[in-house]
């Protein structure tokens, strides 16, 4: 085993804290992505 | 009055249908065909795999909703398509067989005015010889009763871990050809975080299979994307999370044939090679359903309707990798045969692969599959619907909405571990699903920030989150469709 992840790195990824706000960014960022709309690609505007 | 068939109530069949009857008055008729009883939220699939849910969490009894909504349900399965009706029957029609009930193995000419087939994939385990889910200590997660089984399997092997076996564990693509990488990862990840829960991480050696070339190639090409404050390619990603989780991977491996605890593969190299296991869980290929299509006269027009799948407004002439483009792959799902038709979901005809192809030295085909995953599914579902609706509304096709896997986003939250303080997961998004080469040229086909990655306990949760809105949405509670596809 490679520890690749640091301890300072995993207790960032698991501090439910930092998480917490971690999870509001993450909606928002997601429902940006996703929600932000579609469309075709053969006729550009 | 028209009367709209959905065939399949999948992520696809069932937001189609949902939306058709929420925005279309009583006077016309919206009814599923479909041969489970039952609606499934297959990304959960994973978690039923690892004993931490129990199935009947992630599905519900579709008969009932229906029957409140005012869809009709025909627990069928579709056989042949018709669209021009016979010398009998004028209307267009599909061939429908019961599955359950006094009427079993009756058939019925299910006549529509629109189609959808929403009919996702065929499993198709038969492609890779010895690869039946339940059988060679081999599992499979993609419906919840093989989760089931898988989860009894892993569980025996657990117990035995527990009293001092060493153990192998195969996680990954059960064909040259397979697709869904996505949850053969979030699987591989949670099992590794189980076996730690019942202390028996040091018994078991971990390994990923897969026919991508690279890891994090996921079938989408790879992605470039940001993570943190750096960017990042998804294989270096997986590699990171494989090396620190301890997982051994194969890759470039296209798996022909299955015995008891015995993978055979052959690789990019052309090397003919085996993988012990005591306990695997192989995504298998997946194919079209092998629907016939007739015509009035009942000659065969299949390739009218289906190439594999259901053949769309895709461009499908065959061209090398370095000349496809976006504008190749479809924006309304409709055929372009007949235009009543149309299949959302994983039911329609990719034009070609969206990884570059790849052929081992002795010519065999290993690469992925195009993915199609739950969010591509919804949104198409949707706008097929909304062509349907306003086509019926003006009373002259409607194909405004439109959406492109070239121009439109996917969020995949693969879980990494379950539980709400020890949980993870990994949040990837990815700007346009498709890669455009063109309009991205330098960040593989995808705009980094709208294509990013996160690894960590809001992962787990978001994933959770997602789980109990889209069963919501899916029982079409109050305000359901104000959830996003
Ligand atoms: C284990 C697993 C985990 C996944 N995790 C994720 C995830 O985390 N995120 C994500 O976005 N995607 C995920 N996916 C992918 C996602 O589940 C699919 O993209 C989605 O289910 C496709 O929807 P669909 O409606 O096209 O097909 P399906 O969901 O397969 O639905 C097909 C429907 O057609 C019905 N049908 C079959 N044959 C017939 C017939 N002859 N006549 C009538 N009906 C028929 C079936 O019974 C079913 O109801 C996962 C997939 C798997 C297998």
């Amino acid at each position: 085993m490679t520890q690749r992840i640091s301890k300072y790195q995993r207790f960032k990824m698991m501090n439910p804290i930092i998480q917490l706000f971690k999870f509001i960014y993450l909606s928002i960022k997601i429902m940006l992505v996703v929600a932000g709309g579609h469309g075709g690609t053969r006729k550009v505007n | 009055m028209s009367k709209i068939v959905i065939l399949g109530a999948g992520i696809s069949g069932h937001v189609a249908a949902a939306h058709l009857r929420r925005e279309l008055s009583k006077e016309h008729e919206v009814l599923v065909v479909s041969p489970n009883s039952n609606y499934q939220w297959i990304p959960s699939n994973i978690w039923v795999g690892i004993g931490r849910m129990k199935s009947k969490q992630i599905l519900f009894p579709l008969a009932p909703l229906y029957k409140k909504k005012g869809i009709g349900f025909k627990q069928a399965k579709a056989i042949s398509f018709h669209p021009e009706g016979d010398t009998i029957e004028q209307k267009a029609y599909v061939l429908a067989e019961y599955v359950v009930g006094d009427n079993k193995g009756q058939q019925e000419k299910v006549t529509y005015d629109y189609l959808i087939n929403a009919t996702g994939p065929k499993l198709n385990f038969e492609a890779t010889e010895g690869l039946i889910p339940g059988t060679n200590k081999t599992y499979s997660v993609c419906t919840y009763t093989h989760a089931d089984h898988a989860w009894e399997g892993l569980k025996a092997l657990i117990q035995e871990m527990k009293k001092g076996k060493k153990a192998k564990i195969l996680i990954g693509t059960g064909h040259a050809k397979s697709t869904c990488q996505g949850a053969a990862f979030e699987y591989i990840l949670n099992v590794e975080k189980e076996l730690h829960k019942h202390n028996v991480r040091d018994m078991a050696e971990i390994t990923w299979i897969a026919n991508e070339h690279k890891l994090g190639d996921f079938g989408m090409d790879g992605m470039l994307l940001s993570y943190g404050s750096m960017t990042m390619k998804s294989s270096e990603m997986v590699e990171m999370i494989f090396e620190d989780r301890d997982i051994k991977w194969i890759i470039g491996a296209g798996v022909n044939k299955i015995e008891d605890g015995v993978a055979h593969y052959e690789n990019l190299e052309g090397e003919y090679k085996t993988e012990t296991y005591d306990f695997a869980m192989l995504i298998p290929s997946f194919s079209g359903h092998g629907f016939k299509a007739y015509d009035k006269k009942a000659n065969d027009i299949t390739d009218k309707l289906f190439k594999g799948f259901m053949i769309v407004d895709a461009d499908y002439t065959p061209k090398p990798y370095e000349e496809w483009s976006v504008k190749d792959w479809p924006e309304t799902y409709q055929n372009p045969t007949y235009k009543n038709i149309f299949a959302p979901g994983i039911a329609f005809a990719p034009p070609h692969a969206i990884s570059k192809p790849r052929k081992s030295k002795n010519g065999t085909d290993i690469s992925p599959a195009p993915p199609r995953t739950g969010m591509p599914s919804g949104i198409t579902a949707k706008l097929v619907a909304d062509n349907i609706i306003d086509t019926i509304k003006n009373g002259k096709e409607s194909l405004h909405h439109k959406g492109s896997m070239g121009n439109m986003g996917a969020a995949c939250i693969a879980s990494a571990g379950y539980g709400m303080t020890q949980g993870s997961g990994v949040s990837i998004t990815t700007y346009p699903i498709v890669p455009d080469y063109e309009k991205y040229p330098k960040t593989q086909g995808r705009q980094l920030g709208k294509t990013f990655g996160e690894i960590g306990l809001a992962g787990h949760w978001l994933k959770l989150a997602l789980h109990y809105a889209f069963i919501y949405k899916a029982k079409m509670r109050p305000f359901w469709w104000l959830i996003p596809e």
